[in-house]
């Protein structure tokens, strides 16, 4: 059970590196190094490819954030598009009916997500002037209206410190708030497109 | 495309920051935009095409019910569209369109009163609720009259900083939730059944 003064607190913190960085630049952000884009040479294409009607949201706690969803989305549609999975990529519905639903999902890395394991793999330091943000990523592709869905998860981390404090161990330094969620989103986009492309299922 | 998005994300921080020092903030609701589960239900579910008709706020209930909220300490939310009928019917279109069953000339059309609508940024939890009355006509018979609604709850803040918008964005949230819901109810999918 996550323990509310633990996570408030952390929250107060994040909000106050976050206006910190705003007000004075002075925060450094760390995408987690352990989660590595994929390629898009990398991805299993299977011929004929076929359109796809993709719908992409941004969560924070599993609650849709429509605000973060509108500055993300035409970022992760170009990523699907440019990803060659696919022969058009669009919002609207598509001849064949293929649909693919990418949510992510904004969640606080706190003890109890740490006791469950969420940050296996990824870098995790709470201590002194840190906050982590975690990513869960969901890719739901259906490649026709009531067919079986297949669906691909990957998970990833953006560290925030404050002042010359060191460095999260093999994460990777980013610009900006910026620059991180820009990296953050398309090394784990990458992650669940090859985890869709490789399923047997995947036409 | 990549230098648009980083000043976005910096205008979001620095309206964090502003909010963090002055506490307060006018914010209008994004236009709606179509979720992957409520679509892949609408297509599953085999439906004809329908039309959206009249969204109001509900006889009875104070007009300010569609365009105001209180509960956010003094900040404000607005609908994209200027009302939060509209927007409830805007959120139910961009469904209905992604799922290829939006048909402005079908002859079932779905229709909505706005009967609930509060958000309250409360300092240790906040709570939120929408609610409205959804009827569905079919060749001018009405085959669909019920009212849902969704109720929101989640760990708030003493910090207006935190509570103000995580209680907008769970006040947004509900749009979906209330759309949602409606599609999944047995009887609703029976009005639209082909």
């Amino acid at each position: 059970m996550t323990s509310f003064p633990t996570w408030a607190q952390r929250a107060r913190r994040g909000l106050v590196l976050l206006a910190a960085a705003a007000l004075t630049g002075c925060a450094n952000f760390y995408v987690d190094g352990n989660t590595r884009e994929v390629p898009s040479s990398e991805l299993q294409r299977r011929e004929p490819v076929h359109p796809v009607q993709v719908l992409f949201e941004f969560q924070t706690k599993g609650v849709a954030n429509a605000n973060a969803t509108s500055l993300l989305k035409a970022r992760v549609l170009e990523q699907v598009k440019s990803s060659g999975l696919f022969s058009e990529v669009g919002e609207a519905p598509v001849a064949g009916g293929a649909l693919l639903g990418i949510t992510l999902n904004n969640v606080p890395l706190t003890d109890d997500a740490f006791s469950k394991g969420f940050v296996t793999g990824l870098t995790f330091g709470l201590a002194g002037s840190q906050v982590s943000d975690g990513y869960v990523c969901t890719a739901r592709y259906t490649p026709a209206a009531g067919a079986p869905a297949i669906v691909s998860q990957a998970r990833h981390a953006i560290h925030t410190t404050l002042g010359s404090g060191a460095a999260p161990a093999s994460a990777v330094k980013a610009k900006n708030i910026d620059e991180a969620v820009t990296i953050m989103t398309r090394q784990v986009v990458s992650n669940v497109l090859n985890g869709v492309s490789r399923d047997a299922n995947f036409k | 495309m990549h230098h648009a998005l980083l000043r976005r994300f910096g205008a979001l921080l620095a309206s964090a920051a502003i909010a963090a020092l002055t506490g307060c903030a006018s914010v209008k609701l994004p236009a709606p935009t179509a979720s992957a589960p409520t679509v892949e239900k609408l297509r599953a579910a085999n439906l004809a095409p329908a039309a959206a008709g009249s969204f109001a706020v509900a006889p009875g209930q104070p007009a300010e019910l569609d365009r105001s909220l209180s509960g956010l300490r003094g900040s404000s939310v607005t609908a994209a569209s200027g009302s939060f009928s509209q927007q409830l019917k805007d959120e139910l279109v961009a469904a209905l369109k992604a799922s290829g069953l939006y048909d402005e000339k079908a002859p079932i059309v779905i229709e909505g009163l706005l009967t609930d609508s509060k958000v309250d940024a409360g300092a240790s939890t906040g709570t939120g609720r929408l609610a409205a009355r959804f009827a569905v006509t079919r060749g001018g018979k009405r085959v669909f009259d019920k009212e849902l609604a969704v109720d929101a709850q989640w760990e708030s803040s003493f910090v207006g900083a935190i509570a103000i918008p995580a209680a907008i964005n769970q006040y947004g949230a509900l749009y979906k939730a209330l759309v949602a819901k409606l599609v999944d109810d047995p009887a609703f999918r029976a009005a639209l059944a082909r």
